[in-house]
C-alpha cells in the first residue's frame, strides 16, 4: 500500500533575530543578538573601509594588515598572542570586501571574556611587525600564483575584470595584484593601521546566548577606550560597467572548461532587487532550475550550473558559472543563451511560487546559528542596510509576481550587453566561440 | 613560553536530549526536539560506503546517491529535490569511505513530506531506474570529477595517498569517486543489485531533529516507513587492523602545479577510540593552525613553506588516516622542505608534546565541535554517525567529555606507536618543467 503523498502544512511565522542596539562611549555602534541555546558566540568588528581608501600602488594593504594583526600585539608580542588565543579556544579570522573589512572572533560562550580581550587587543594595538608584513606578503603572492592556476578562481577573477570598468577598484582582486601587494611594506601597513582603523563608522556586532552576559559592560570595558584622533573616513565610491568583453584564458589540454557569461547588475538597495532574486532562482538557482533542467539533467554536461547575482554596496553583477566538459562548452555556451531569453517564455506562477518557498523556507536554517547571524548583519552593514532588511526583503519576495520577476530579470540579464569568460583549451575552443557569436573573443595565455 | 592558565576550570558539556527508537524492519530512529527554530532536519545514514565496493565496481556507492534522485515509483526524476527544495528545503547526499548519507532540512509543515520521499525511494528505486537515467548520472559524476580532482592543481594527491597508504584490494584502497571505466561497465542490473544489498531499512539510521517532538518524530517515520520490509543482513566490510606501513613506500609526480609539495601519510586506530583521539590531538598540535609546530618552524621561522597542515581523517573499518603536508615558498627546494617536515614529525613522536600543546588543541577542538552541533542539520548528520558506526547516539554529548580525557600519556603512547619515523608514506608533488635539482 502507497500512502498519497503529503500535503505541506504552511510555515509557521519567522522573522531574523531582533537587534539590540547601543553605542559605546567612543561612538562605535553595538548591535548584539540573543540567539537562546547557542553556546559559540560570534562578534564582528566592521570597519566601512572600502577599498578605494588602499593607495593605488599599494592596493592589497588592507589584506596584509587585516592578516597581521593576530601575529603578535603591542602587549603580546611574536606568536604569544595567536598562542593565548587559541589556548582560550578562540578562533579569529579577517574577512576583506569592496566596502569594508570585518574582524571575526568566535569562541565558546563560557570563555567569552578573556578571548573578547584579546579581540579589542588585536583590532587596537597590534605589533604590525615588520617580518609578518613580509612574511604575509610572500604568502599573498604564493596564493595569487595558486589561484592563476586553479580555472574556477582565474574564471572569477577574470569575469570581475571583464564586468567592472577599468581602473576600478572592482575590478581587481581585493587582497590586491601582484604589482601593488608585492610592494606593500611595513611602513604602508603601520600607516594603513593608524589612518583606518577607529572607533568612527564602526560596528561591533555579536550574536549567540548572552544568558548571564553583561555585554554592555564587557564591550565597553575592551573597546570603549579606543581613540584614534588620526582616523580618516571616506565613503565607498560607486562601481561602474565596462564594456562587454570576451575572453579565453587558455589552459592547454584542460579537461574541463570555466565558464562565466553575464554582466553588470544591481544592489540589495534596488527596487527590482526581490524580483531578480525569484527569477534568478528559477533560471538558475534551483536544482531544477532551466539552466540545470537542460544543461546537467538532461545532457549531462556539467557537475552543476548556476545563474549568481553578487551584489555590490552600489551596482554588482550576474554570471551564469559552471565548469565544462571541453567537447560540448561551446555547445554549453549556446544552449544557456537561448535558456537566458525569457522573452517567449516568461517566469510562471509555478516557478515564483517554488522559488518563494525556496528562499522564505531556507532562512530560518541559515539564520539559526550565531555564526550565521553575525555574517548576515556584518554584511549589511557594510552593504548600508538597515538591521531589519532580511525581514523586509522576505516580505518583499511574496509580493513578487511573474510578470514583476520576468520584467526586471529582462532590464538587468542582456546579453548583448554580457561578457563572455571562459577557462579552458583555447586550440579546442577558440574557434568555435568565435564562430558562435564571439568575433572578437581575445584569447590570453595562462 | 609565557602562557598563563586558563580562567577555565570546569570540563566543557553539551546536553542535547536524544531519543532512540527501532521500527519492526530494523530502522533506527533517533530524534532530538529543538524548538529554537520553525525548522526540521531529516538525515538518513545508509550504513554502505566505498569500503563495500568490490573490485572491479568502484564509484557505485558514489553512482548510486546520484541515481537515488533519479525518480521511483511515485516521484519522477529530479523531483525529489525539486519538491523538497519547493518546500522551503535544503537538500543533498554525500558518500565518503564509510557511509551514504541523504538529508534535507525544511520549514516543520514540510517533514511528512520528506519522509514520504525518502521512504518511497527505498521501498521502489529500482521501479523507476532507466538506462537513460543510469547513463545521464553517470555522464554528471564524470564531470563532477573532471571538476572536483582531475581539473584543480593537486586534484590527484588524495588518490595517490590512499594507494600509497592502503593495499589496493582493501575496502579503504581505492577513492570514492572511484574508476571512471569501473563506472562505465555498470549495468541496470549492476545497479539494482548494489540496491538490494544495502538498501534496507535495517541498514539505516534516521536522525529527525528540530521542531518536532520524539512522539511525532517515531509515529511520522513508523507511518512512512513500517510498512517496507527487512531485508537480508548485508555483507560487513573486512575490518581488521592493518599494522603500520614498511618499506617507506614512496610516490612522485609532476603537473602544472605552481609549487611543490610534500606529503606523509600513517595508518591509524579506528574512529572512536581514546588512540585515535590521541593521535588526532597529536595531529593538531603538529599541524593545525598558527601556533602548530609546522607553521611556526616551517612558515614563521624558516620561510620554507607557503602552507602546512597536519590532520587525521577518521574511519571505522580497523584502520584510519593520517596526513601531514607542506608547500614550498618560492626558491626552496623540496628535499629541504621534506627534511624540516619530518625532523618536525619526528620531533613529536620523541618528544611528545606539551601540557599546553594539548589543552590548546582540546580546546580548539571544543570550539569546532559546538560550531558542528550549533546546527540541526549537522547535528541530525553526527547523530546518524554515532548510531551508524558506534553503535550509541549519545556518544555525541560525550564526545567533549571523551576528548578532555585523553592525558599527555595517551598522547605520546599513541604518537610513538603510530607515528614513527619508518611508519610513514610519502608522496613528493612537483611543479612540472622545474629541475629535480635541490636549491
Amino acid at each position: 500500500m502507497t500512502l498519497p503523498r503529503p500535503e505541506i502544512a504552511p510555515p509557521r511565522p519567522w522573522h531574523f533575530p531582533r537587534v539590540a542596539r547601543g553605542q559605546l562611549s567612543n561612538g562605535t555602534a553595538l548591535h548584539s543578538y540573543h540567539l537562546p541555546g547557542q553556546q559559540i558566540i560570534v562578534a564582528h568588528l566592521v570597519l566601512e573601509v572600502p577599498l578605494s581608501a588602499e593607495p593605488r600602488s599599494r592596493e592589497g594593504v588592507a589584506t596584509i594588515t587585516g592578516r597581521c594583526l593576530d601575529e603578535g600585539t603591542r602587549q603580546h608580542g611574536g606568536v604569544e598572542f595567536a598562542e593565548l588565543l587559541e589556548t582560550e579556544g578562540a578562533g579569529f579570522g579577517i574577512d576583506v570586501g569592496l566596502s569594508g573589512l570585518q574582524a571575526v572572533l568566535d569562541v565558546p560562550a563560557r570563555r567569552l571574556d578573556r578571548a573578547f580581550e584579546l579581540f579589542a587587543e588585536a583590532v587596537i594595538a597590534p605589533a604590525l611587525a615588520a617580518e609578518d608584513v613580509d612574511r604575509g606578503v610572500q604568502l599573498r603572492l604564493a596564493e595569487i600564483e595558486q589561484g592563476r592556476v586553479n580555472s574556477a578562481s582565474r574564471a572569477g577573477t577574470e569575469f570581475r575584470r571583464a564586468v567592472y570598468a577599468p581602473g576600478s577598484r572592482a575590478a581587481r582582486r581585493s587582497g590586491g595584484e601582484p604589482d601593488t601587494v608585492g610592494e606593500v611594506t611595513a611602513a604602508d601597513v603601520a600607516a594603513f593601521h593608524t589612518e583606518r582603523f577607529g572607533p568612527a563608522r564602526t560596528t561591533l556586532i555579536v550574536a549567540g546566548d548572552l544568558t548571564g552576559v553583561d555585554l554592555d559592560s564587557l564591550t565597553e570595558r575592551v573597546f570603549g577606550g579606543w581613540r584614534n584622533d588620526d582616523q580618516q573616513v571616506c565613503d565607498p565610491r560607486p562601481v561602474r560597467p565596462a564594456a562587454p568583453a570576451a575572453v579565453l584564458i587558455d589552459r592547454p589540454g584542460a579537461v574541463q572548461a570555466d565558464l562565466r557569461l553575464g554582466g553588470f547588475g544591481v544592489d540589495r538597495n534596488d527596487p527590482r532587487w526581490a524580483d531578480l532574486t525569484v527569477a534568478g532562482y528559477a533560471m538558475g538557482g534551483a536544482f531544477l532550475s532551466r539552466l540545470n533542467k537542460v544543461l546537467r539533467e538532461e545532457r549531462g554536461y556539467t557537475y552543476g550550473v548556476r545563474l549568481v547575482f553578487n551584489p555590490l554596496r552600489s551596482g554588482g553583477s550576474y554570471a551564469v558559472q559552471g565548469s565544462f566538459r571541453t567537447d560540448v562548452l561551446v555547445e554549453a555556451v549556446s544552449q544557456a543563451r537561448l535558456l537566458l531569453e525569457v522573452a517567449d517564455h516568461p517566469f510562471d506562477a509555478d516557478e515564483v511560487n517554488d522559488a518563494v518557498s525556496y528562499l522564505t523556507g531556507v532562512s530560518p536554517l541559515r539564520f539559526a546559528t550565531a555564526a550565521g547571524v553575525a555574517a548576515q548583519a556584518g554584511s549589511q552593514v557594510l552593504a548600508g542596510l538597515r538591521p531589519d532588511y532580511l525581514d523586509q526583503s522576505l516580505a518583499a519576495l511574496r509580493e513578487v509576481t511573474p510578470a514583476s520577476a520576468t520584467q526586471a530579470y529582462q532590464s538587468v540579464v542582456a546579453l548583448d550587453a554580457a561578457s563572455l569568460v571562459v577557462v579552458g583549451d583555447a586550440d579546442v575552443l577558440a574557434e568555435p566561440l568565435r564562430a558562435l557569436g564571439y568575433p572578437d573573443l581575445v584569447v590570453v595565455e595562462n | 613560553m609565557p602562557v598563563p592558565a586558563s580562567s577555565i576550570t570546569t570540563s566543557p558539556i553539551t546536553a542535547y536530549p536524544i531519543h532512540r527508537h527501532k521500527l519492526n524492519n530494523g530502522l533506527e530512529v533517533i530524534a532530538s526536539p529543538d524548538h529554537g527554530a520553525p525548522s526540521v532536519a531529516v538525515n538518513l545514514w545508509y550504513n554502505v560506503g566505498s569500503r563495500h565496493e568490490q573490485p572491479g565496481r568502484t564509484g557505485f556507492a558514489h553512482l548510486f546517491e546520484h541515481v537515488m534522485f533519479q525518480g521511483s515509483a511515485n516521484v519522477a526524476s529530479g523531483q525529489h529535490i525539486g519538491l523538497l527544495q519547493a518546500a522551503g528545503a535544503s537538500v543533498n547526499a554525500t558518500t565518503w569511505f564509510d557511509r551514504t548519507n541523504y538529508f534535507e532540512t525544511l520549514p516543520t509543515g514540510g517533514l511528512e513530506l520528506a519522509l514520504w520521499l525518502e521512504a518511497d525511494r527505498l521501498g521502489s528505486l529500482p521501479e523507476a531506474l532507466t538506462i537513460e537515467n543510469l547513463d545521464n548520472q553517470r555522464e554528471v559524476v564524470k564531470e563532477e570529477k573532471r571538476q572536483r580532482y582531475d581539473n584543480v592543481p593537486y586534484g590527484d594527491a588524495m588518490r595517490r595517498l590512499i594507494e600509497l597508504t592502503f593495499p589496493t584490494d582493501h575496502p579503504y584502497g581505492h577513492t570514492v569517486i572511484g574508476s571512471m571505466a569501473d563506472l562505465d561497465a555498470a549495468t541496470v542490473d549492476d545497479v539494482k543489485a548494489f540496491f538490494a544489498t544495502y538498501y534496507q531499512p535495517n541498514n539505516a539510521v534516521l536522525s529527525i531533529v528540530g521542531d518536532c517532538s520524539p512522539e511525532t518524530a517515531f509515529a511520522t517515520a513508523e507511518r512512512y516507513f513500517g510498512a517496507l520490509p527487512a531485508g537480508p543482513e548485508p555483507p560487513a566490510a573486512d575490518a581488521d587492523p592493518l599494522p603500520p606501513l614498511t618499506g617507506l613506500p614512496a610516490d612522485e609526480t609532476s603537473a602544472d602545479v605552481p609549487a611543490d609539495a610534500v606529503y606523509f601519510t600513517w595508518r591509524l586506530p579506528p574512529t572512536g577510540t581514546r588512540e585515535f583521539d590521541a593521535i588526532d590531538l597529536g595531529l593538531t598540535v603538529l599541524g593545525q593552525g598558527q601556533t602548530s609546530r609546522l607553521y611556526r618552524r616551517l612558515v614563521r621561522n624558516d620561510e620554507l613553506a607557503e602552507s602546512v597542515s597536519a590532520a587525521s581523517m577518521g574511519l571505522i573499518g580497523g584502520t584510519s588516516f593520517g596526513l601531514a603536508y607542506a608547500r614550498v615558498r618560492d626558491g626552496v627546494g623540496l628535499e629541504r622542505l621534506h627534511d624540516a617536515v619530518l625532523t618536525e614529525v619526528d620531533r613529536l613522536v620523541a618528544e611528545s608534546v606539551s601540557e599546553v600543546e594539548l589543552r590548546r588543541a582540546k580546546a580548539q577542538f571544543e570550539r569546532h565541535w559546538l560550531h558542528e552541533l550549533a546546527r540541526i542539520d549537522s547535528r541530525a548528520d553526527a547523530l546518524g554517525e554515532f548510531t551508524t558506526l558506534h553503535k550509541d547516539p549519545a556518544r555525541m554529548n560525550a564526545r567533549l567529555g571523551e576528548i578532555d580525557a585523553v592525558t599527555l600519556d595517551d598522547v605520546s603512547t599513541a604518537l610513538r606507536d603510530r607515528l614513527a619515523t619508518t611508519y610513514r608514506s610519502t608522496l613528493r608533488y612537483r611543479r612540472a618543467g622545474r629541475d629535480i635539482g635541490e636549491g
